[in-house]
């Protein structure tokens, strides 16, 4: 059970040493940094195992490959040993731009065939395990000839590439589209599913928005007992990137998942060293789905605040 | 007819991609994207007709739906340079200082895959900009004179230059765990060697000329209560100094001797030449300053400002 790795609980990991089973930390975050993020990175990485998740390699789009981002990118990894590197199937801008969002990839044979080569292609540079994520999404193409589910699917067949199946964005995108998410969960190739993530969003009567910013409700557990389920059970991580709790309480979060798939969990390939937060109070905090909320922003938005005298 | 310097679609799903960056991303919401010149050129498409494209779900239009990536992308965007430029924000005030910072996105759309190169060119959006029209009420709103009010642009581009180099600073080439020149380093040298040696400045070092005490201005947002209005110091030409130490970024107010000191050896120059433009530069006579030099150059080694010394020999 990992915890995604956020500036504000910097210090508390330093002091606490949490017993948690890894992080996961956004590679856009550190591969640049020169001061305190990056040292307390590599301090983390130290003593936890860790996995790189980011959100620029913009796979989908159709603009060339950043080869700039790539070597870093592949910099970090050799630096801190990640057990894979992440990102998610999606594009982020075109004609040099970036919107830093999650952009939605028109679901067609041609645009499968243009995310493949491009997969192997950053298979090849980076030389170390290679994982997608399905994103929320709010719009669909008239032209888009594939489920998502199929569409994911062969994708990760074909590059022969991880996948990280984000259970919140199934189910996000599932009531944005009006599909059935336990299909797309019943019908993605379960070996390639490698991580799982878990989520909180806002419910804005509408539509659903992938916010990171509450705990993970009811329907999106239940997807997550089918996955894991099926899957047999893979690495399991919580998402938190907005109105961030203090870290027991985002760490206690992730560790509601043990209750959810129970005594299944010791079949769980990267399993938890460490015990559970006694103590922690959880009771009555039981989520539902938040009132509509006009500014919710999907994430992701990743940035850290300077320290300064 | 193609917009100048436009990009030309490649394929299918770069003409698809390159309208919806068009669409989300105008600043005037979906409506006014899709139907702009440069998404007419990509797709055309007549108003109502964007569910030729995108998909209604069973609550939302496909404008609406749209509507969602436009409305994060601007959010998130302003929400980030808010938390580049915080002091800035709330010298200027919430609203304002999103005014701006939305007019510097459609400048300076964000080219980088990082976010932390976002707010680069924000100080010199506002330079060339000048914020005058739009905020000289916000001193004065608060009981400020006209002389204020004339200086607070040039407050405002001061201070945005200070946060972004406090940014760089603080993530950018640092010396933590490496040792530093010490006094008995500087020492060592001998009074004969002094004039030609070179002092190389840590790498996190940063000197700043403003026309403003900014600085200042800072510590004072810093500690005013949220919501206090902070007076608009007078137009004094000011200088600081910028490091960091133990992952903290630390600042000091320099004389103008001393900044001129400090940017000479910064140049690479020998102490003695570097000392002599100080000197030239700021009206002082090197004599005068022999005995403050002292305790400034103690000063700043106690500070970690240095990281090694070559003499001549």
């Amino acid at each position: 059970m990992g915890v995604g790795l956020r500036t504000v609980h910097f210090d508390y990991i330093l002091e606490n040493h949490p017993p948690v089973d890894w992080f996961e930390v956004i590679s856009e975050n550190f591969m640049d940094s020169r001061g305190r993020p990056r040292y307390i990175l590599e301090k983390i990485a130290e003593r936890y195992p860790v996995v790189m998740h980011g959100v620029s390699l913009s796979i989908g789009s159709t603009d060339p490959l950043n080869f700039e981002y790539l070597r870093k990118l592949k910099a970090l990894a050799n630096d801190i040993h990640p057990l894979w590197i992440s990102d998610h199937v999606c594009w982020t801008g075109v004609a040099g731009r970036n919107s830093h969002d999650l952009l939605p990839i028109p679901l067609t044979e041609t645009s499968l065939k243009h995310v493949v080569e491009r997969i192997r292609v950053v298979q090849d540079f980076l030389e170390r395990p290679f994982v997608l994520e399905n994103p929320s999404t709010y719009v669909g193409f008239t032209g888009s000839t594939l489920s998502e589910w199929e569409f994911i699917g062969r994708m990760a067949e074909q590059a022969d590439c991880g996948l990280l199946l984000d259970v919140n964005n199934v189910y996000v995108s599932s009531q944005n589209h009006d599909f059935d998410p336990e299909e797309f969960i019943r019908s993605v190739p379960h070996e390639r599913v490698v991580q799982f993530h878990l989520a909180g969003h806002t419910n804005c009567q509408t539509h659903l928005i992938d916010t990171h910013d509450n705990h993970v409700i009811d329907p999106v557990w239940n997807l997550y007992r089918l996955a894991h389920q099926l899957t047999g059970g893979v690495s399991t991580l919580l998402e938190w990137d907005a109105k961030i709790p203090p870290f027991p309480v985002l760490h206690a979060e992730v560790l509601k998942a043990r209750q959810h798939v129970g005594a299944d969990l010791a079949d769980e390939k990267m399993s938890a060293p460490g015990a559970g937060l006694e103590g922690v109070a959880l009771a009555g905090d039981e989520p539902s789905e938040g009132p509509r909320e006009e500014t919710a922003v999907p994430h992701p938005l990743h940035h850290i605040a300077a320290r300064v005298e | 007819m193609s917009t100048p310097g436009a990009p030309s679609p490649s394929s299918e799903l770069d003409r698809l991609q390159l309208w919806f960056q068009t669409v989300i991303t105008d600043a005037n919401g979906v409506d006014s994207g899709a139907s702009s010149e440069e998404a007419q050129r990509l797709l055309q498409l007549a108003p109502g007709e964007l569910e030729k494209v995108i998909t209604r779900s069973r609550a939302l239009s496909a404008a609406e739906r749209l509507a969602i990536y436009a409305n994060a992308y601007h959010t998130r965007l302003l929400e980030c340079l808010g938390e580049v430029y915080p002091f800035l924000k709330r010298a200027l005030g919430d609203e304002a200082f999103d005014g701006f910072a939305f007019g510097f996105l459609q400048d300076y759309p964000s080219r980088s895959y990082t976010l932390n190169e976002l707010g680069r060119d924000f100080p010199r959006y506002l330079q060339e900009t000048r914020p005058d029209d739009d905020v000289d009420s916000e001193p004065s709103d608060n009981g400020s004179s006209a002389e204020e009010a004339k200086d607070w642009p040039d407050l405002l581009i001061d201070l945005a230059r200070l946060e972004w180099a406090i940014y760089e600073v603080f993530d950018g080439p640092g010396v933590e765990g490496q040792s530093l020149l010490t006094t008995d380093d500087i020492l060592g040298v001998g009074p004969e060697r002094w004039a030609d040696a070179r002092l190389e400045l840590v790498p996190c070092l940063q000197l700043l000329a403003t026309r403003l005490p900014v600085n200042d201005y800072f510590t004072r947002l810093r500690q005013a209560p949220a919501g206090e209005f902070v007076p608009v110091p007078s137009a004094c030409e000011s200088f600081l100094a910028l490091t960091r130490r133990d992952f903290v970024v630390r600042r000091y107010n320099l004389s103008r001797t001393q900044f001129e000191l400090l940017s000479g050896i910064q140049q690479g120059q020998p102490v003695g030449s570097a000392i002599e433009h100080a000197a030239r530069v700021s009206g002082v006579g090197v004599e005068q300053l022999a005995q403050e030099l002292k305790l400034w150059f103690a000063r700043w080694t106690a500070e970690g400002f240095f990281r090694a010394i070559r003499s001549s020999d």
